[in-house]
């Protein structure tokens, strides 16, 4: 549904986005992540035809991406900016009917009316955007970026700044639009969100330093940790795990903790040798290692990058 | 293409927003009033006052002969409604300044305010082009700016016809007067507009927006004020002249508009 191929943009002699190359397919949810200023937004904004890329080439919902396809591409996509943009003085129904008519679709205010029942807003419908709390405002303009249906769904930071309910909220929304088949791309500063939500990454800061689905990246990175809780000394049995194929062994009291490349062939290994030498198994348990480590391995930690045109 | 539905989507958000925040309207109507309670002031309470005619003044006298021609009504009206039709209508070039102070109010607002309240991004991702935005922003603003100007026109031709002598508001509609209030002031007023929509695309505040759209009332007032003193006649020839020379410059506005508006600017610059 999305295919980025060496996108670059540069503002004046500060390269935002250098040689973005990735693909989204319909019905996945590819999760952009970095610092802030490492080209989130850019990126998002050349996928939406709001801004031109100095090099490199993109097909959106089977349009490329050009000055004369550009009106093309904008009904093709839904775009969730950063902030809301409600018009505070509209009501939430007028601020939709709007979108509705700007996209020319038929029978608009039928169309509003789905809309908010889908987002839950019926009951908001004549409130005026200057009187919602700040997840009421992300939820109607998701509801306004999704209006005309498109096959392409770009956001940027949806949950930034909401409560831990209304972020909830947000990202099942998120969630459903996978399940109706959207392509959809989702720039977040939050690891947990994009942990939950997307199928897959890019770590970006200025180029994509890792593309990847998080659990492979954290394979990919640490590989999978085992925790084996044995009765008594646990550190009596490390030369044991490591004979059986384990890496990186610590002992804790009565946890063994190690690295297994192959989990599925190594685990039973390692708790054959331990039973083997005597060792009595209480609890065999695997460990990931969390997105937050992952992405602070990638980025290193203590990266921001303020202040840019992003 | 431009396709009028988009803009007729976008004019109607303007008319909406601005129907919730009538105070935009507060210095409109503020000029209205005044340009509206000016000449019946001089025209009517100043004699009243100093118990002097205006027909007993040499300089209007002299001046209504210099106009005649161009009032061949009032020249047939007794000296007193004569002189009043005269005076009148030299007051109708400051009710220009309505609409134009109307598209000041709301043009300097237009795109800085999408700017300010972060609604422009959401907008310029829509698949309304540059050329439907401005047009829309434009008649948005042009609409209530006419309708303002519209009452005010009404109001002083009611005000004349129920306080100034007989004949004077007879002699006031003529094809010279309608061509001044229907043709040049909308002109004028689209003027001004393009002036404070081309301006708001590119700077950060709706004051600066504002006083650059502001220099359209430089000469607009030079040309009431010339009038009032007699300097010179505003003959209709000299209205469809400068009806003629407003319209090129609003297309030349619109065409640099669409031109100088930088999406990647705006929003780029604009955090």
């Amino acid at each position: 549904m999305i295919a980025a191929s060496h996108l670059t943009r540069s503002f004046g002699s500060r390269v935002a986005v250098e040689d973005a190359t990735f693909e989204v397919r319909g019905g996945e949810i590819f999760g952009l992540l970095g610092p802030n200023g490492a080209g989130k937004t850019t990126t998002l904004r050349m996928l939406a035809g709001l801004i031109a890329p100095t090099s490199g080439e993109a097909t959106v919902a089977g349009v490329r991406l050009a000055r004369e396809t550009i009106d093309a591409v904008r009904s093709r996509i839904g775009f969730l900016t950063e902030a809301p943009g409600l018009w505070d003085r509209l009501t939430v129904r007028q601020n939709l009917l709007v979108y509705a008519r700007l996209h020319q679709l038929p029978d608009p205010a039928g169309v509003v009316r789905k809309s908010l029942e889908r987002f839950g807003l019926s009951d908001r419908a004549g409130s005026l955007g200057a009187e919602l709390s700040k997840g009421l405002k992300q939820r109607v303009a998701l509801a306004r970026a999704l209006l005309h249906d498109p096959p392409v769904v770009l956001l940027d930071e949806p949950t930034s700044g909401l409560d831990p309910q209304s972020a909830r909220l947000v990202r099942d929304l998120i969630l459903d639009l996978r399940a109706r088949g959207h392509a959809v791309v989702l720039s977040t500063h939050n690891l947990y969100e994009a942990e939950r939500v997307a199928d897959r990454v890019g770590v970006l800061r200025g180029r994509f330093i890792a593309i990847a689905s998080p659990a492979d990246l954290r394979h990919r990175l640490f590989g999978t940790r085992a925790i084996v809780r044995v009765a008594g000394d646990a550190g009596a049995y490390a030369g044991v795990v490591t004979d059986a194929g384990g890496t990186s062994v610590t002992a804790d009291g009565e946890s063994l903790r190690f690295a297994l490349d192959d989990p599925r062939q190594v685990t039973p290994l390692v708790v054959a040798a331990l039973v083997q030498a005597g060792a009595q198994v209480l609890e065999v348990t695997t460990e990931d290692a969390p997105l937050e480590e992952v992405y602070f391995t990638l980025i290193g930690p203590g990266e921001t990058d303020e202040g840019d045109p992003r | 293409m431009i396709v009028p539905a988009r803009v007729a989507a976008l004019v109607g958000k303007e008319l909406a927003e601005l129907a919730r925040n009538r105070s935009a309207l507060l210095p409109v109507l503020a000029v209205a009033f005044i340009s509206m309670i000016l000449p019946f002031f001089v025209g009517l309470a100043v004699p009243q006052i100093t118990g002097e005619h205006l027909s007993s003044d040499a300089d209007l006298v002299q001046a209504l002969a210099k106009a005649g021609g161009e009032l061949p009504r009032a020249m047939a009206l007794p000296d007193e409604a004569a002189v009043q039709a005269f005076v009148f209508h030299r007051f109708l070039t400051l009710l220009l300044l309505v609409p134009v102070t109307g598209a000041i109010t709301f043009a300097g607002h237009s795109l800085v305010g999408e700017k300010l309240g972060r609604s422009l991004e959401p907008l310029l991702a829509s698949p309304l082009t540059t050329m439907e935005l401005l047009i829309g922003k434009v008649i948005g603003a042009l609409i209530p700016s006419l309708v303002v100007m519209g009452l005010t026109f009404g109001v002083y031709l009611l005000g004349i016809g129920m306080l100034a002598e007989p004949g004077v508001l007879g002699a006031m509609v003529d094809p010279r007067t309608l061509l001044l209030v229907c043709g040049l002031g909308p002109l004028a007023s689209l003027v001004a507009l393009q002036v404070g929509v081309l301006v708001s695309a590119r700077v950060n505040d709706p004051r600066t927006a504002q006083q650059f759209g502001a220099l359209l009332i430089l000469p607009l007032t030079g040309l009431f004020m010339a009038q009032i003193a007699g300097a010179f006649v505003l003959t209709t020839e000299m209205i469809l002249l400068l009806f003629l020379a407003l319209l090129a410059i609003w297309v030349l506005l619109l065409a640099l508009g669409v031109r100088l508006f930088d999406r990647e600017t705006i929003l780029t610059r604009w955090q």
